[in-house]
């Protein structure tokens, strides 16, 4: 079953003096509970891709379907909310609300979603428990280690059962041993909650995990190759 | 969830919001402060002018007051008695004799208005005889064959019955009041010599003291120096019903002292039927009906009453037989509101400079939560209530200050004697007692509410046009 559906997707940044096709002409499908990896070189165009999946940024030309819905003909404010419902985002720089403890921060999108107490509370605790985080509840992220904050925020991510989550270079700023842990709960979740996952990467560890390898490059999809 | 997000991002930078929040506090008590100070001035000048002076309602005959004519009497008395009682709220009356004549001492005389009054009435109506100076004698209590006039201390120090003089019960007066050693010392020069007059004395103590000391300490010193013989004869001469010059000598029974220096000058009270006797005034005639009610709000409805009751008659309450103190009240409601939005308006500024710096540092949480899924409304709310508990947490600990503050000085006063002689020529005390009421306080926190509100709207909005993916990217 389709997730999403990328159709001659063109997105060019008009600069005063030069025009960037940061993505051109880019057409691909995404399937139900996909673990899939966007790599190339900086500049290929793979943050861009991924802003127009999250519907963060609306293609120049072509056509984006996340089940069936074309991004380009939301409002603002539905676009928001689609996104909120539809779509989990985990960032390179972690970005937990800092206020609030890991517990939280989990609950932050199943509390805009005004989910009962009860039902957030239990998912985020099945979550801080999927992480490994289930005695760090009640910290603040600034008492959590770089590799710690990211599984909080792929459990937030998971927290209202998105269609699927966009991973923007997840570990570029962990260390080895925190990096693998958290590619291997995400690949267990991946699996336990048929969730895609869709990242953007440059690294090696990630890629080798990966079920599938998108490789862009000026923009352009050069390969893709599924490798289970 | 928006509000406890939005209260812990006021704590995030703790020195930053306690600073606004102080400044916040400092601001507002200033502001409540200053206009407890000057609110109570003029309620104070009120109440002294209805309490001492006017009381609620007065019933005159039509011609007395701009001819002042003796035979300007009200002629039923007592069915203007009869009407008054019925009034909204009226608790009691009394009439009043009141003449223009001349009081005179050996070598002083001045123009006075001498009220015949019931004493005992006059008691239930007034508290003038609880402006009594102790020992100066009672509020013509006292049976003597003379007749006998309640006089101001102004108008005693006009007619020369007030002395001064430095004797050692003075310089020890003085000495318990914490007048300074070398001030006392000063003083000694001026020992054994009697004044006769408040201009005499007070040119001879500015040339023994330096004229800091004498600003300082001259009330105090005046006080100690004042003496005043009990039983001190003035003479009162004015026109009697049959148009005769008449003359009388009284004895001063006691002194009275007020805030109003144009009132202690100008008014003698004398027993009703002392002057009656005097004036060939006949029994159950007055020029005058003065009415006390429960309660001062209720000033309107009894004199709309009565002005319909008594259309012969010309029927006053208090703002209109001195329309200045109630042209002031007003004014001052309107200085309080433009004090207060100044004051509001510079601590909104404020307000918006720390909120706009806490919104230009969480550029990336603000794209973060935009591209998570918080909605434009909800990201204002957030930012608003962050203001908004900013300015309240302020104001109300302000407030709370001033409350404080207000309760501690309502209770023993400010001094302002120093000033005395200025601010009592104008009918104010030099006492001032802060007062403010509920309704201030009330007005006040909304008003906190709304600056914070309002302060909140250009860093909202900027938070608002934030691109997510551009947030994203900051540093």
């Amino acid at each position: 079953m389709k997730v999403i559906e990328i159709t001659d997707v063109y997105k060019i940044y008009n600069s005063s003096e030069i025009k960037v096709n940061a993505v051109n002409g880019v057409s691909l499908d995404f399937e139900e509970a996909e673990f899939a990896a966007i790599v190339g070189p900086s500049g290929s165009g793979k943050t861009t891709l991924l802003n127009l999946l999250g519907g963060l940024d609306l293609p120049t030309s072509g056509k984006i379907l996340i089940d069936g819905t074309d991004l380009s003909l939301l409002k603002s404010s539905q676009l928001i909310d689609f996104r909120m419902r539809n779509i989990g985002f985990v960032f390179q720089a972690y970005n937990l609300i800092p206020v609030l403890t890991a517990r939280e921060n989990i609950e932050f999108i199943m509390n805009l979603q005004k989910m009962s107490k009860a039902s957030r509370e239990e998912r985020s605790f099945e979550l801080l428990k999927a992480v490994g985080l289930d005695d760090r509840a009640g910290s603040r992220p600034s008492k959590l280690s770089g590799g710690q904050q990211q599984r909080i925020a792929v459990a937030r991510a998971l927290a209202s059962k998105p269609r699927f989550v966009l991973a923007d270079e997840p570990t570029a700023n962990l260390d080895s041993k925190s990096a693998s842990t958290l590619l291997e709960i995400m690949e267990k979740l991946n699996h336990e909650e048929k969730i895609t996952f869709i990242f953007s990467t440059h690294d090696p560890r990630v890629v080798k995990m990966a079920h599938r390898i998108i490789t862009l490059e000026d923009g352009k999809v050069v390969s893709d190759v599924r490798t289970e | 969830m928006i509000p406890e997000i939005a209260w812990k991002n006021v704590w995030r930078n703790k020195s930053r919001s306690l600073i606004v929040i102080t400044a916040v506090t400092i601001g507002v008590f200033a502001g409540v402060f200053t206009i407890a100070v000057m609110n109570s001035s003029v309620v104070q000048r009120i109440d002294a002018a209805v309490n001492e002076e006017l009381s609620h309602i007065q019933v005159n005959n039509k011609e007395f007051r701009s001819s002042s004519d003796i035979k300007s009497l009200i002629p039923d008395y007592d069915k203007v008695v009869t009407d008054m009682m019925k009034a909204p709220g009226m608790q009691d009356l009394t009439g009043r004799i009141i003449i223009r004549g001349i009081a005179s001492t050996a070598g002083r005389s001045t123009g006075v208005e001498i009220n015949g009054i019931n004493a005992a009435k006059e008691k239930q109506i007034f508290t003038l005889h609880e402006k009594l100076i102790p020992g100066t004698g009672d509020f013509l209590d006292t049976e003597t064959k003379y007749n006998k006039a309640f006089i101001g201390e102004k108008l005693a120090k006009e007619l020369n019955i007030i002395r001064y003089s430095i004797t050692e019960e003075s310089l020890k007066k003085l000495k318990d009041e914490k007048l300074p050693g070398e001030i006392s010392t000063k003083l000694i020069a001026l020992k054994g010599e009697r004044f006769t007059s408040d201009k005499k004395f007070s040119r001879a103590v500015e040339a023994v003291l330096l004229p800091g000391e004498y600003r300082k300490y001259i009330y105090l010193i005046k006080e100690a120096a004042w003496s005043y013989r009990p039983g001190s004869k003035i003479i009162l001469s004015f026109i009697d019903i049959n148009n005769n010059q008449t003359e009388a000598a009284f004895r001063v029974s006691g002194i009275f002292r007020t805030n109003n220096d144009m009132f202690e000058a100008m008014s003698v009270f004398v027993p009703e039927e002392e002057l009656r006797q005097l004036t060939g005034i006949p029994e159950n005639s007055y020029h005058r009906v003065i009415g006390r009610l429960k309660d001062n709000s209720l000033s309107e409805a009894a004199s709309a009453y009565l002005k319909k009751e008594l259309p012969g008659y010309e029927v006053m309450q208090w703002k209109e037989i001195q329309p200045d103190l109630a042209m002031l009240a007003d004014m001052m409601q309107q200085i309080y509101g433009i004090f207060m939005g100044i004051i509001l308006a510079a601590l909104s500024f404020g307000i918006v400079n720390t909120m706009l710096m806490s919104v230009l540092e969480r550029t990336r949480e603000i794209g973060m939560l935009s591209a998570i899924g918080m909605n434009r409304n909800r990201i204002f709310s957030m930012i608003m209530l962050e203001s908004v508990f900013l300015s309240l947490t302020g104001g109300l600990s302000g407030m709370l200050v001033s409350g404080i503050v207000i309760a501690a000085t309502s209770k023993n006063g400010i001094n302002l004697v120093q000033y005395s002689e200025g601010l009592e020529a104008f009918g104010y005390s030099a006492y001032l007692f802060p007062t403010i009421d509920a309704p201030f306080f009330i007005m006040t926190t909304i008003l906190i509410v709304f600056t914070g509100i309002l302060s909140s709207v250009y860093p909202a909005r900027k938070a608002l046009k934030l691109n997510p993916i551009e947030a994203l990217r900051k540093e």
